[in-house]
């Protein structure tokens, strides 16, 4: 190191008492190299290449047998003893090289169904199942998801597999038990309750019409938590043993006694006191399973390094049944369990880990400063951390799992942002996060960096260089926008500043609440940061606006299943004012119809199957002593309208303005016919090919030619040309004071949500062409200000300019893809360029930027051979997948994304 | 009997997993599933006490807990709090 290196260092340890591993400078600075992950990781990643996703039946078993067990018990006692009893009896198992070990199942990726939510998917094929014949007809969300065949997806039945949901294996001998299992819920499920109450509502025909035609696409009782951020505090502060006394105190203190008139609320806080003692026993006992397994593995075991393996982890297993951990080993494998704990608790997508490198660091400096861990042991355990969470699955109808999902669960790490004091919040430990992404190859955690001017540079530039390596992450999401949004939205809540700072992206883009809390430990007192909300990922979810202008073009007709839709709506749409108003009133009328839905849904989901693992973890729950979804969470305006399309609803409306209205190139009809007969193509389902830029024409495209020449040139968001993004402020500006005078379940305000996860495709699929070029069944647009695909054509400070036109902070989240040719940032030089792009954005306001650092001809050699690129991974919507393991459409739009490569 | 029926057999997935004591990865079904001389009979209902008249689909009753309650032979045992080994129980009454 030289001395100009060596005072760098010595300035840096000086402003934020860390130290970068890797971060050179000087001549000769090669960056491109992370370091090999260690043998353990490897090893176990090759036997993580051929895992099969899998279900299996013991969660379902034991929880369907306690919960009727105790049946007329109070809804979260019953919810408790069921979950508990599930958790305590399934099989734990420990595999070889482990050092963090549990699962969500016996299997490595595990899942399992929950027919207490949703029984019907199995009820109605029972017979099949039984017969191992061919599933029936599935739902039309379903039929436009197409889960990839890939990687470790089950998508046929073979052997003794039956495929489910065409993602996961199930045993032939474990089929009887499904459908048993499901049987038991055929009329009680959360599905079949919020359907029978949904129906009684006026609207519900139409509510049903926007479902078939897939202008909206997402059920909130399929998933009904998730999209939050997880909060370790009480169990890293008190241990089970002390929680589990606390909840006797509060029983004794509290049971059947009301306070300041607080009446029937009062009263169910002994009845959440009893609950959280059944589920922390179950958590508990889970974890002592474990340490039971270890020691028979250890019993047996010859080799004495793996035995010494087994060994410890029946210590640590058997220290975090009891107590606060008391290493960052120990810290690190309790919030593994919690993790697993609440994703096991409903269908789920989308839990966030948060911000793990502040929670924990507190263990890791001490167990560090103490000699108990090496900066290689730390990195070490986050490999395999890794490994953990990204072997997570999610078992849903394939419309969810493969249509919404990609197979992704969107378990999100942050680092970054500020601390309780308004600092830089950076540790020690998010250094090593940051690495061991760079080291480890895998999809998750997918690492979210809350990018703040306070940040130190090396930090900022080590995250650039794990972004550099093609993973899809670290993304880079706005702090200051954040805040702003969090206090905007939160404020009536009582959100103050100090609050505002422990935000994060609950799933993969929605900003959720957090808070700070003070953590015991090493002789002084942490504040570490949690998410304080339920799922800020529900409400009226997944609403195609592209489809929706063509159903204000149709007339209400959705022209591709021949459903009406909507009631024919009366304009003459004879000026482009006449058009918007059409627009918006559907638009309306297609929210608040399906916000009492949602309403109703989600209100029936808190009802039946109170969330008990949650409703311990989250701030201010044990506090007050209230179940979340009885207004236990901090804060609860959480539920959202959650759009798809944006810029491609921008661009055809965008065109329509310029050669109908303004320029009156063509009249109304014209266009109308043009895009009905796809401007004399075929379409995506005609030809296989989901990417907007694949054309087949038929004998009727001459007729079309000029048309569509107008439609392609017209100008496209992305530009930095006024006359589309106008649009764009316009639809924002709408958007937002509409959105706030609607009230979820919970009687908050609702606000918007605009990512599209991986709903593009589906949606996309079932839209005729538009006016903005894009041809029928291709993709929409993907994020919600990333420009459509190959329309910006000024390069990517255009589109940043474009995509700031408003304020970002008024909403959830705004979303930016962008895909850089490996070229355009190699060498230490382009990591400064990646973090300068990254910079120019934040500093404009954008909100979320993240990155595809590929070739699109790699990528189009991987759908041609997948088998040679089984860990290849692309970033898609908020998530990273194994390229092999998304769907066709999905992947030709990654394909076909602009590829900036200067 | 199976690897997968063996106390030395850890779960992977629907098709496969892995044997304890040599590591080895091991076929859940046709050749190769079959146990090996070491076989040590594993934690599953079907080999408890407490689990009677299986019907052909392997459902059958488990009379371990205060109230019977059907169950079935493939699930796991090792947690279970009223397992208890048929074959010791017989080499017992023997």
């Amino acid at each position: 190191m030289d001395e100009k290196q060596a005072r760098i260092n010595q300035i840096l340890e000086t402003r934020g008492k860390f130290r970068s591993l890797d971060v050179q400078a000087g001549e000769g600075y090669e960056d491109e190299k992370f370091p090999e992950p260690s043998p353990r990781f490897t090893k176990l990643m090759d036997i993580y290449y051929v895992m099969k996703n899998t279900i299996d039946m013991e969660y379902p078993y034991w929880y369907n047998r306690v919960w009727w067990q105790n049946d007329g018990d109070l809804p979260e006692i019953r919810r408790a003893k069921a979950e508990s009893a599930a958790l305590t009896h399934m099989t734990p198992t420990i595999w070889p090289d482990e050092l963090l070990v549990m699962n969500k199942t016996k299997n490595w990726r595990g899942a399992f169904c929950f027919p207490w939510v949703d029984a019907s998917f199995f009820n109605a094929q029972a017979e099949a199942l039984m017969n191992e014949a061919d599933a029936p007809a599935l739902s039309e969300s379903d039929k436009m998801s197409v889960v990839a065949a890939g990687g470790g997806n089950v998508t046929k039945s073979y052997g003794n597999v039956v495929s489910i949901a065409q993602k996961f294996g199930l045993r032939k001998e474990e089929v009887p038990v499904l459908v048993k299992v499901a049987k038991y819920w055929d009329n009680c499920s959360v599905e079949v309750k919020t359907q029978q109450y949904s129906e009684l509502l006026p609207e519900y025909k139409k509510y049903k019409a926007y479902r078939d035609s897939v202008l909206v696409m997402f059920d909130s009782w399929a998933i009904p938590q998730g999209r939050e951020v997880m909060n370790y505090y009480l169990p890293l502060e008190y241990g089970f043993d002390r929680l589990s006394e606390l909840c006797d105190e509060k029983i004794d203190e509290g049971l059947g006694k009301v306070e300041h008139g607080d009446g029937l609320l009062g009263m169910s806080r002994g009845y959440y006191y009893i609950a959280m003692k059944e589920i922390i026993h179950g958590l508990s006992q889970w974890a002592e399973n474990y340490s039971k397994k270890a020691a028979q593995l250890a019993s047996i075991e010859k080799d004495p390094r793996q035995k010494s393996d087994y060994e410890d982890i029946q210590i640590v297993m058997h220290n975090i049944a009891h107590k606060q951990p008391q290493s960052f080993r120990e810290a690190l494998q309790l919030t593994l369990l919690l993790h697993f704990a609440t994703v096991n608790e409903d269908p789920q997508s989308g839990q966030s880990i948060g911000r793990l490198g502040q929670i924990l660091d507190p263990f890791y400096e001490k167990d560090l400063r103490e000699g108990k861990i090496t900066e290689e042991e730390a990195i070490e355990l986050l490999e395999l951390y890794r490994i953990k969470i990204t072997s997570i699955e999610c078992f849903a109808s394939s419309g969810v799992t493969g249509g919404v999902l990609s197979g992704n669960t969107f378990n999100n790490l942050g680092v970054g942002g500020l601390n309780y004091e308004g600092m830089s919040a950076v540790t020690p430990l998010e250094y090593l996060i940051v690495e061991a992404a760079g080291r480890a190859k895998t999809t998750q955690p997918t690492i979210s960096v809350l990018y703040d001017e306070k940040l130190p540079e090396d930090f900022l530039l080590k995250c650039a260089r794990v972004t550099k390596m093609g993973f899809g992450f670290p993304a880079y999401m706005n702090n200051q926008t954040g805040m702003n949004f969090m206090i905007r939205h939160y404020g009536e809540e009582g959100m103050g500043i100090e609050d505002a700072r422990a935000w994060m992206l609950g799933g993969c883009l929605e900003s959720s609440p957090g808070c700070f809390q003070p953590l015991h430990y090493d002789g002084k007192v942490t504040w570490i940061p949690g998410g304080a909300g339920p799922t800020a990922g529900t409400g009226v979810h997944f609403t195609g606006l592209p489809k929706l202008l063509e159903l204000v073009l149709t007339n209400g007709v959705d022209k591709r299943t021949g459903i009406k839709v909507f009631e024919p709506h009366g304009h003459k749409l004879d000026t482009f004012e006449d058009l918007w108003a059409a627009w918006t009133e559907y638009l309306h009328e297609c929210i608040e119809v399906s916000l009492k839905v949602n309403n109703i849904q989600m209100d029936v989901w808190g009802k039946m199957n109170p969330p008990v693992v949650t409703s311990l973890l989250k701030p201010d729950c044990f506090t007050k002593g209230q179940i979340e979804t009885r207004m236990g969470a901090r804060y609860m305006g959480t539920h959202n309208f959650e759009s798809c399309g944006t810029v491609t609803f921008i661009n055809a409306m965008t065109s329509l303005r310029k050669n109908v209205y303004d320029e009156k190139k063509y009249t109304l009809d014209e266009m109308v016919d043009a895009m009905l007969h796809n401007f004399g193509f075929k379409t995506a389902f005609e030809t296989g090919v989901f990417s907007p830029d694949h054309r087949e024409a038929t004998e009727l495209a001459p007729k079309y030619e000029k048309i569509f020449y107008d439609c392609v040139n017209a100008p496209k968001f992305g530009n930095a040309d006024p006359y589309a993004d106008q649009q764009m402020v316009d639809y924002q500006n709408h958007m937002t004071p509409y959105l706030y005078s609607l009230q979820s379940c919970y009687g908050t305000d609702y606000y918007m949500c605009q990512i599209s996860v991986s709903t593009h495709g589906p949606q996309g699929a079932i839209t005729l062409a538009d006016a903005g070029g894009r041809l029928a069944g291709t993709t929409y647009s993907d994020g919600s200000v990333s420009a459509a695909a190959a329309t910006d054509k000024n390069g990517i400070y255009a589109v940043f300019e474009s995509a700031t036109c408003y304020d970002h902070s008024r909403n959830q989240n705004a979303q930016m893809n962008v895909k850089i040719h490996p070229s355009a940032v190699k060498g230490a030089a382009g990591t400064r360029k990646l973090l300068d792009v990254i910079r120019a954005y934040m500093r404009r306001g954008g909100f979320h930027v993240q990155f595809n650092i590929t070739s699109s001809q790699t990528l189009k050699a991987a759908q041609a051979k997948p088998e040679e690129y089984r860990d290849l991974m692309v970033r898609v919507a908020g998530f990273t997948q194994y390229w092999c393991e998304i769907g066709k459409p999905i992947q030709d739009e990654v394909i076909y994304r602009t590829e900036y490569d200067h | 009997m199976k690897h997968c029926d063996c106390a030395n057999f850890l779960s992977l997935d629907c098709e496969k997993g892995m044997c304890a004591l040599d590591k080895a990865i091991v076929p859940l079904d046709g050749e190769g599933s079959f146990a090996c001389p070491r076989f040590k009979e594993g934690y599953l209902c079907k080999f408890c006490s407490n689990f009677h008249d299986p019907d052909d689909h392997g459902i059958g009753t488990c009379t371990g807990f205060e109230k019977p309650e059907w169950a079935y032979a493939g699930c796991g045992a090792f947690t279970c709090e009223h397992f208890v080994r048929a074959s010791e129980l017989e080499a017992v009454s023997e």
